[in-house]
């Protein structure tokens, strides 16, 4: 293992390969990229892996539309060929509540004003898309046939190997666990093999990232949620697009393999990794409720990651005043896995002081500048 | 207190209700008793048994953080919270790659078996059959009892890996031993029609042409459920792979959760019955706080059947388990080894007695077995412990034939220099009318004399004794018989 490093990324998820390679690509040398166990261990293979556009805010809006530009030409962008099981076949996002209802035509003006082209649906139009749907309350919904989702082991590994054939170093089984800072600057990283002198540290460590800034003295104003997820037998496709309901708490998708995937919000809040059964039934109520042939879909597999919260539902996406030479992509809460494109992009920008490639703000000094717009539309 | 059994299939039994061939093992621990019969009487008890609960059809699909077991009962996914949990789910089995491997007619020895002795359906009329461990021995054997025609046993190492006796008994079929070979190709467009195999050594090519490949190349645990409640695991590949980490309780990482059986570790039935019983036991003592002294004496029986199984002991030995445990050495069994045919000068030595009419006992292997001890009317069989090999005082020999009937590796034979006849073991069909012309064979299946038969026993657990005319010369490789009508 080398033992120094122009940037020493923490965490081998989806953000972490995709901070390398945009490194990379920009001809930053000697970056490295440290995994505690093996990538996508974290949230990213654990995700739901969905791909959409249609965000209440418009930095949301802003870079999902960037990735999914990315995601769509990925073969062009990583030179490696590797297919991610990109499908777009929609997201169909239902109205149940009134209060929501206009939340949806709010979200589709903004959408339309930045070209993302999506659209309100009334149940009938809905249940076109979707023809076994129980429209019973539902009062109309969104759509935009552009989402959709994406294998994330694929895309972790397409952006992995291309950041390895530009020469970034990925060492999986490494696990940093302490940080050297000498007069508010960063030193180096201490890890199970050794320690690496770096004077930039890139904490993409997904659900365990307070910790890491807990190693630099800085408390992240963020936090880990356990969020449960299941995968039944695979079938034919009965299922085009991702079908989600914020009032309703679920999302559940058909994916190319032909299993389906689904998840809700949990009511309360764990630290633990494991599944529970009570997952299993309240899904299972809420899913053959809302998709009735999904009844006679067996379950093959149920599991758990995290969603690192942070207070807006938006990511940090940052350097860090206190500790010169620390950066930071955190906070995804649910939707790390379909930014991360865009966000490999802006993290490049901010490392090499760069004019972000796109106008948004993501920086942690948002939380004190009060400039927080909330996102309205998560599970 | 209340047990509940949990299982998957619509009946009791697991692998046991596969297993026509007679157990090793102490007199103590069914052995000399088939498989079958075994997995029948536990069900017997267990069903007269009121404080047990059978879920049968009832797959275990989790145990949770608090406690909770879910299982799917009735198509209904039911909970459960047990004070004990014991994991008993056995193995399931290694497969190897070839070429062409997923051609119609590649079995794995399980489903050959399933099909066979669960559902009487016979898998194909020529068995090219991989490993020649227990399994791939005894499942051949069956085979042929099913009167399919076993083209031969591939076998990579430069010696047979099950029991010697097991060998035995399919040689003396006809069916051949490939040592150092192995399998690299199965030939066929749409099902298996042949196979290729290699000799590793010289690396000459052989087809065989057969529309069954059966893969019997070991076991692995079948960990799912202690994976999924966090187990600590660790490989080891004496006992088949990822094993959890327990005490010798057979009490693993996860408070409550206790193992048995194949799950910890590939072993034997008998072993995997004396774990059962162990970890039964030692969870009812701490529920009620009662010691129940069986515990101890069931922990010594497993020391003396692990007494000649070095991998065994040396894997429980990477689990800290048994460290102060030594292993008899193994015995170099030279050319029986390699090809499952006693050397000439062992036979001679069997053949020494001046006595007219004595038993063969053609028993090499320190196996832990030993009905034949209690079978002898004159106690003429001793043994000076369960793996030793029996000893014959020829002068108490009576040449009854009773151990014959009760060897469960088929090794007893009676020989009788004055009358010119020879009492086998035989459990094909049909059997032979006394008096009819059968085909005598050696001990590599060939043809020596056509001659007749004297009498026929016909025993209560199907192992029959049939008595046959041979000439003098060839009373000491007359070792089968075929029926030609
Ligand atoms: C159930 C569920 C469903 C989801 N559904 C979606 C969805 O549909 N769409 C979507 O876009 N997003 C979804 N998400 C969110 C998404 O998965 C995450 O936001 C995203 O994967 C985060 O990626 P990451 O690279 O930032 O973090 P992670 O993937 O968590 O990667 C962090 C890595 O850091 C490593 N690490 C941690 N500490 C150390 C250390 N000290 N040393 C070395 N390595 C360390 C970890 O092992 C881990 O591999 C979902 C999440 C969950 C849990």
């Amino acid at each position: 293992m080398k033992n120094r490093a122009a940037v020493v990324i923490i965490g081998g998820g989806i953000n972490g390969v995709s901070i390398a390679y945009n490194l990379a690509k920009a001809g930053v040398k000697d970056v490295i990229v440290l995994e505690k166990k093996f990538l996508a261990y974290g949230a990213t293979g654990r995700c739901g892996a969905g791909v959409r556009q249609q965000w209440g805010t418009k930095q949301n809006c802003i870079l999902s539309r960037e990735s999914v530009k990315i995601f769509e030409n990925i073969k062009d962008e990583l030179k490696v060929d590797i297919d991610i099981e990109f499908k777009q076949k929609g997201y169909l996002l239902l109205a149940f509540t009134e209060k929501e209802w206009n939340q949806f035509h709010k979200n589709v003006q903004l959408q339309n004003s930045l070209g993302i082209n999506s659209k309100l649906l009334s149940p009938q139009e809905a249940k076109e898309i979707v023809p076994f749907l129980n429209t019973e309350k539902l009062l109309g919904a969104a759509y935009y046939e552009k989402d959709g989702h994406a294998n994330p082991f694929l895309t972790t590994l397409a952006y992995a190997k291309a950041a390895e054939k530009l020469g970034v170093k990925i060492y999986k089984g490494v696990e940093v666990f302490d940080i050297h800072v000498k007069e508010g600057k960063i030193k180096g990283v201490y890890t199970n093999h050794g320690y690496i002198a770096t004077e930039k540290i890139v904490n993409a460590a997904g659900g365990w990232s307070q910790e890491i800034g807990k190693m630099v003295g800085v408390d992240l104003p963020v936090y880990s949620e356990r969020h449960e997820i299941l995968a039944t037998e695979p079938v034919n496709e009965i299922l085009g697009p991702m079908v989600m309901s914020f009032s309703y708490n679920i999302y559940c998708q058909q994916t190319p393999h032909g299993s389906f995937v689904m998840g809700y919000g949990p009511k309360e809040t764990s630290k633990s990794m494991r599944s529970t059964w009570q997952f299993l039934e309240t899904m299972a109520k809420k899913v053959t409720y809302l998709l009735p042939p999904t009844k006679n879909l067996r379950v093959v597999r149920q599991w758990a990651g995290y969603y690192n919260i942070s207070p807006d539902r938006q990511p940090i996406v940052s350097s860090c005043n206190e500790v010169e030479g620390f950066y930071m992509a955190i906070g995804f809460s649910g939707h790390g896995f379909m930014l991360a494109p865009a966000v490999g992009v802006i993290m490049k920008d901010i490392i090499l002081g760069n004019k972000l490639t796109w106008d948004v703000v993501l920086d942690i000094g948002r939380f004190e500048r009060n400039e927080i717009i909330k996102e309205p539309s998560v599970v | 207190m209340n047990v509940a059994i949990f299982e998957e299939k619509e009946f009791l039994g697991g692998q046991l209700i596969k297993q026509t061939h007679k157990f090793f093992g102490s007199k103590d621990e069914s052995a000399g008793i088939r498989g079958i019969y075994i997995a029948k009487n536990l069900i017997n008890e267990i069903e007269k048994t009121e404080n047990i609960d059978l879920y049968l059809n009832s797959m275990v699909m989790g145990y949770y953080e608090d406690g909770v077991i879910t299982a799917l009962v009735n198509n209904k996914m039911e909970k459960f919270i047990p004070k004990k949990v014991i994991i008993a789910t056995g193995a399931f089995e290694k497969s190897i790659p070839f070429e062409n491997d997923d051609l119609p007619g590649v079995f794995g020895a399980g489903a050959v078996q399933t099909l066979m002795n669960v559902y009487g359906i016979l898998p194909g009329k020529d068995v090219l059959m991989i490993g020649s461990g227990n399994i791939g021995l005894i499942v051949s054997y069956q085979l042929a009892q099913a009167r399919a025609n076993v083209k031969g046993i591939v076998e990579i190492s430069d010696h047979i890996g099950g029991y010697l006796v097991h060998a035995s008994k399919v040689r003396r079929l006809g069916i051949p031993i490939y040592t150092q070979h192995t399998i690299v190709k199965a030939l066929g467009k749409n099902k298996v029609e042949g196979a290729i195999i290699e000799n590793i050594q010289t690396h000459e090519k052989k087809e065989i042409s057969c529309d069954v490949i059966c893969l019997a190349t070991g076991l692995m645990p079948l960990s799912d459920i202690l994976n999924q409640i966090n187990c600590e695991m660790k490989y080891i590949p004496e006992l088949g792979g990822f094993v959890p980490i327990r005490d010798e309780n057979l009490k693993t990482t996860v408070e409550n959760v206790f193992v048995a059986g194949d799950v910890a570790g590939i072993e034997e039935a008998t072993a995997a019955m004396l774990e059962g019983e162990l970890t039964g036991l030692y969870a009812a003592y701490e529920i009620t706080g009662k010691f129940d002294k069986r515990i101890n004496t069931i922990k010594e029986r497993l020391k003396d059947l692990r007494k000649t199984s070095s991998k065994v002991v040396n894997g429980l030995k990477k689990l800290n388990l048994y460290e102060d445990f030594i292993v008899e050495p193994h015995e170099s069994l030279g050319d029986l080894h390699k090809t499952g045919i006693p050397e000439e000068e062992k036979i001679e030595n069997l053949l020494s007695s001046k006595k007219e009419r004595f038993a063969i006992l053609e028993c090499f292997q320190k196996i832990p077995c030993n009905p034949c001890v209690s079978s002898c009317p004159t106690n003429a069989i001793k043994m000076d412990g369960l793996n030793e090999i029996p000893k014959l005082d020829y002068d108490k020999c009576i040449g009854c034939g009773n151990c014959v009937a009760v060897c469960p590796g088929l090794a007893i034979f009676v020989i009788d220099k004055k009358k010119e006849s020879v009492i086998l073991p035989y459990e094909f069909y049909p059997l032979p009318e006394k008096g009819e012309f059968v085909e005598i064979l050696d001990r590599e299946g060939n043809l020596l004399e056509r001659n007749q038969v004297l009498s026929i026993r016909k025993m209560k657990d199907k192992t029959n004794l049939i008595e046959v005319k041979v000439s003098k010369e060839n009373l000491k490789h007359s070792r089968h018989i075929r029926v030609v009508r």
